[in-house]
C-alpha cells in the first residue's frame, strides 16, 4: 500500500475524531441518534410517556364516559378510532390505557431493579454458597413460563389484600378502605416484580463479578483510591451502561405483562382502562366490528416494537464493547 | 447411530455424576416450585371450603358441616402436614379433585392434555421447519440485505406478543382476505379450526430457533472442514445439509427448554382466543376460579414438562456433542 494512502488514512481518522467534546454520555447519544429504527424507538417512547402523563388534558372524551346510543360506532371525524359495546370512546380509552402501562412499568420496574440489586450484590458479594443458592432460585424461576408465574402470583395475593382491606375497613370505619380500585394495580405491582427481579438479579451480579475483579479497578486501588472513589469513578460508570439497557428492555416487557394479565382477565380489572382487557373485551365482537380490535392491537404492537428497538440501540450506544 | 459414540467413550464415573448432579437439580427445583405454589395457595386461596359453597350459598350449610368437610379434605392440618399429604397423593396418581367441578383432576388433565400436546408438537414442528432454514439463509448471506430482513422480521415477532398477532392475524385472514371461517374450537390436529392455532403458537418459538440457527451458522461458517468439503467441490447444498447442519443441531437442541417455555406460555393465550378446549385453557380457568387443586396441578405438570425437558437435553448434550465428553 502507498505512503500516500496511508497518510491519507491517518487524516481521515483525524477528522473523524476532530476536537469535539466527547463525553461518554455525548458519544452514546450520538451513536443512538444515527441507528434509525432505534431513534425510532426513542420517538415512539417518547409520544408513549406524552400521553401517559398528558392523556387526559389530550383526550378528546372522558374514558369511562358512555354515549348513550352510540356504542360500537365506526371510526368518524368524532370519534377517532369508534366507539365501544359501552359506548365509550376508544381513542380516549387508548390514552387512559397509557397512562395505566407507563404506572405499572415504572413502579414495577424500580421495585424489581430494586430487589435485583440487593439480591445481585449479596450474591456477588457473600461467597459462594449463598451465590449457588441465590442463583439455583433464579434458574427456577426462570424455568417457568413468566406470566404463569404472575398470574400464580396475583391470584394469591388477591385474596389476603382483599380481606386485609375488609379488616381494615371494619376497624377504622375510614372510606379510604372501601375503594379498591387501585387494589388491582397493587397487585400487578406485586406479581410482575417478583417475577422480574432474577433478570437484573443475575444481571447485576455479573456486573460485580466482571467488573470488581477487572485490572482497572484494581489498579486504581493500588494507586491509592479509597472505595468512594471506585465506587464513583470506576464501579458506576460501567456497570451504569448494561443496568439502563436491561432497565429499558425490562419496561416494554413489563408493559406487555400487564396487557397479558389484563388480556386473561386477572390483571386490571373493567372501569380502568387496560389495553390488555379492551383487547380480550373485542374478542367476542371483531367478526362485526373489526375496528374494536385494531386500535388496542396495534397500539401494543408498536409500543413493545419500539421498546425492543430502542433498547437493541441503547445496547449498541452504551456497551461499545459489544461492537461488531 | 447415537449409541456408537456414547459406547466407544463408555458411561464413564464422571458422566454419571454430571447427570445424577443434573437430575438432583431439576428434581429440587421442581419440589421447590411445588412448595411455593403449595404454600401461596394456602395462604392465598382463601378457604376452599367456602368457595366450594360459592354459588349454593343460599341453601345455608351450617358450621358443622363445613367443620367436617374440611376435617375430610384434611384443611386442619398445618401447612408443611397437608404437602407432605399432597406429596404423598401424587405419588399415587392422585392429583386431588376441583373445587368448582367436583371432579377428579387428572381426569380434567387427561382430557385436556392430549390436544395441547398436539399443538404444541405441530408447532414445534412447523417453527423448527421454518426456523432452521431461515436461519442457514440470514448466516449464509450475514450482514446483507436478506440477513437484515430475517432479523427483523425475527425481532418483531418477538416483540409482539402472542395475543395481539392471534387476533390481527384472524382479522386478516377472516375479514380482509376472506379466506376461512372464524376457526373456533377443536376438531382435531388435522381440520381447518387448527391451522391458525398452530402458525401463532409456531411463532413464539420461531425465534429462538432462527436466532440459535443462524449464530451457530455463523461459528463453523468459517471453519477448515468448510473450506475443504466446498473445495472438493461439492455443491452448496451438500455443503449446507451435510457440513454445517451438523453442529447446528446442538444450540438448537439445548433451546428445548426456553421453546418449552415459549410453547406453555402461548397456549394460555392461543387456546384462550381460539377456544381450544386444552391444557392452557385448564390453567387459566384454575386460575380465574381460583381453584386450587387444580391450580397445583397445572402449575405441577407446567414445569414437569419444561424441567424433563431440560434434563433431556443435558442427557443428550455429550451425545450430540462429543467433545463434551473428550474434553474432561
Amino acid at each position: 500500500m502507498a505512503a500516500a494512502e496511508v497518510l491519507q488514512g491517518t487524516q481521515k481518522l483525524q477528522s473523524d475524531t476532530r476536537p469535539e467534546s466527547r463525553s461518554l454520555r455525548r458519544d452514546a447519544m450520538r451513536r443512538l441518534i444515527k441507528n434509525r429504527l432505534s431513534l425510532a424507538g426513542l420517538v415512539v417512547v417518547c409520544l408513549f410517556l406524552f400521553a401517559a402523563i398528558f392523556g387526559p388534558l389530550l383526550a378528546p372524551y372522558d374514558f369511562l364516559a358512555q354515549e348513550i346510543g352510540g356504542a360500537l360506532q365506526p371510526p368518524s371525524s368524532e370519534h377517532w378510532l369508534g366507539t365501544d359495546a359501552l359506548g365509550r370512546d376508544i381513542f380516549s380509552r387508548l390514552l387512559y390505557g397509557a397512562r395505566t402501562a407507563a404506572l405499572i412499568a415504572f413502579t414495577t420496574t424500580l421495585v424489581s431493579l430494586l430487589i435485583g440489586i440487593t439480591i445481585g450484590l449479596a450474591s456477588g458479594y457473600l461467597g459462594s454458597r449463598i451465590d449457588a443458592s441465590l442463583m439455583w432460585l433464579t434458574d427456577v424461576t426462570m424455568s417457568l413460563p413468566g406470566i404463569l408465574l404472575a398470574m400464580l402470583v396475583n391470584t394469591s395475593l388477591k385474596y389476603p389484600f382483599a380481606s386485609w382491606f375488609e379488616d381494615m375497613y371494619e376497624k377504622t370505619r375510614n372510606p379510604f378502605f372501601l375503594n379498591t380500585w387501585w387494589l388491582d394495580f397493587v397487585l400487578v405491582f406485586g406479581a410482575l416484580a417478583l417475577i422480574s427481579w432474577p433478570t437484573y438479579a443475575r444481571l447485576i451480579r455479573g456486573q460485580v463479578f466482571s467488573i470488581g475483579e477487572s485490572m482497572y479497578v484494581e489498579s486504581a486501588r493500588a494507586s491509592g483510591a479509597d472505595t468512594r472513589r471506585i465506587m464513583m469513578h470506576h464501579l458506576i460508570p460501567n456497570a451504569i451502561g448494561p443496568v439502563i439497557v436491561a432497565v429499558t428492555q425490562g419496561m416494554g416487557a413489563a408493559i406487555l405483562l400487564e396487557s397479558s394479565l389484563s388480556f386473561l382477565g386477572i390483571g386490571i380489572q373493567p372501569p380502568n382502562a387496560s389495553w390488555g382487557s379492551m383487547l380480550s373485551d373485542s374478542l367476542t365482537l371483531w367478526r362485526s366490528y373489526p375496528h374494536l380490535l385494531v386500535g388496542p392491537s396495534i397500539t401494543i404492537a408498536v409500543i413493545s416494537i419500539a421498546f425492543v428497538y430502542l433498547g437493541d440501540g441503547l445496547n449498541d450506544a452504551l456497551n461499545p464493547r459489544q461492537w461488531r | 447411530m447415537a449409541e456408537r459414540p456414547l459406547l466407544a467413550h463408555g458411561i464413564g464415573g464422571e458422566m454419571l455424576a454430571y447427570l445424577l448432579i443434573r437430575a438432583f437439580r431439576w428434581a429440587t427445583g421442581l419440589l421447590l416450585i411445588m412448595f411455593l405454589t403449595y404454600t401461596m395457595m394456602y395462604y392465598g386461596a382463601g378457604d376452599p371450603v367456602k368457595r366450594m359453597f360459592l354459588d349454593t350459598s343460599d341453601i345455608g350449610v351450617d358450621a358443622l358441616t363445613l367443620e367436617r368437610i374440611r376435617e375430610r379434605y384434611g384443611l386442619n392440618d398445618p401447612l408443611l402436614q397437608q404437602f407432605g399429604n399432597y406429596l404423598n397423593r401424587l405419588a399415587h396418581g392422585d392429583l386431588g379433585t376441583s373445587i368448582r367441578e367436583q371432579r377428579p383432576v387428572a381426569d380434567m388433565v387427561r382430557a385436556t392434555l392430549p390436544i395441547s400436546l398436539q399443538l404444541g408438537a405441530a408447532a414445534t414442528v412447523i417453527s423448527t421447519l421454518f426456523g432452521v432454514p431461515l436461519g442457514v439463509l440470514a448466516a449464509l448471506r450475514h450482514n446483507r440485505r436478506t440477513d437484515f430482513t430475517i432479523v427483523g422480521i425475527v425481532v418483531v415477532s418477538n416483540a409482539v406478543p402472542v395475543f395481539v398477532t392471534g387476533p390481527l392475524l384472524m382479522l386478516l385472514l377472516v375479514v380482509v382476505l376472506d379466506l376461512m371461517a372464524v376457526p373456533w374450537g377443536w376438531n382435531g390436529l388435522f381440520s381447518t379450526t387448527a391451522i391458525l392455532p398452530v402458525i401463532v403458537l409456531a411463532l413464539g418459538p420461531l425465534p429462538i430457533i432462527v436466532r440459535q440457527t443462524r449464530a451457530a451458522v455463523l461459528e463453523v461458517i468459517h471453519e477448515e472442514y468448510i473450506r475443504t468439503a466446498r473445495a472438493k467441490g461439492l455443491p452448496e447444498f451438500q455443503v449446507v445439509t451435510r457440513h454445517m447442519l451438523r453442529p447446528v443441531l446442538t444450540p438448537v437442541a439445548t433451546s428445548v427448554g426456553l421453546v418449552l417455555v415459549t410453547l406453555i406460555n402461548g397456549a394460555i393465550f392461543v387456546e384462550f382466543i381460539f377456544g381450544i378446549p386444552g391444557f392452557g385453557g385448564l390453567t387459566l380457568e384454575g386460575l380465574q376460579q381460583v381453584d386450587y387443586p387444580v391450580i397445583m396441578a397445572t402449575v405441577v405438570i407446567g414445569a414437569l414438562i419444561v424441567m424433563v425437558g431440560n434434563f433431556l437435553v443435558d442427557l443428550l448434550y455429550p451425545l450430540l456433542d462429543p467433545r463434551i465428553t473428550d474434553r474432561r
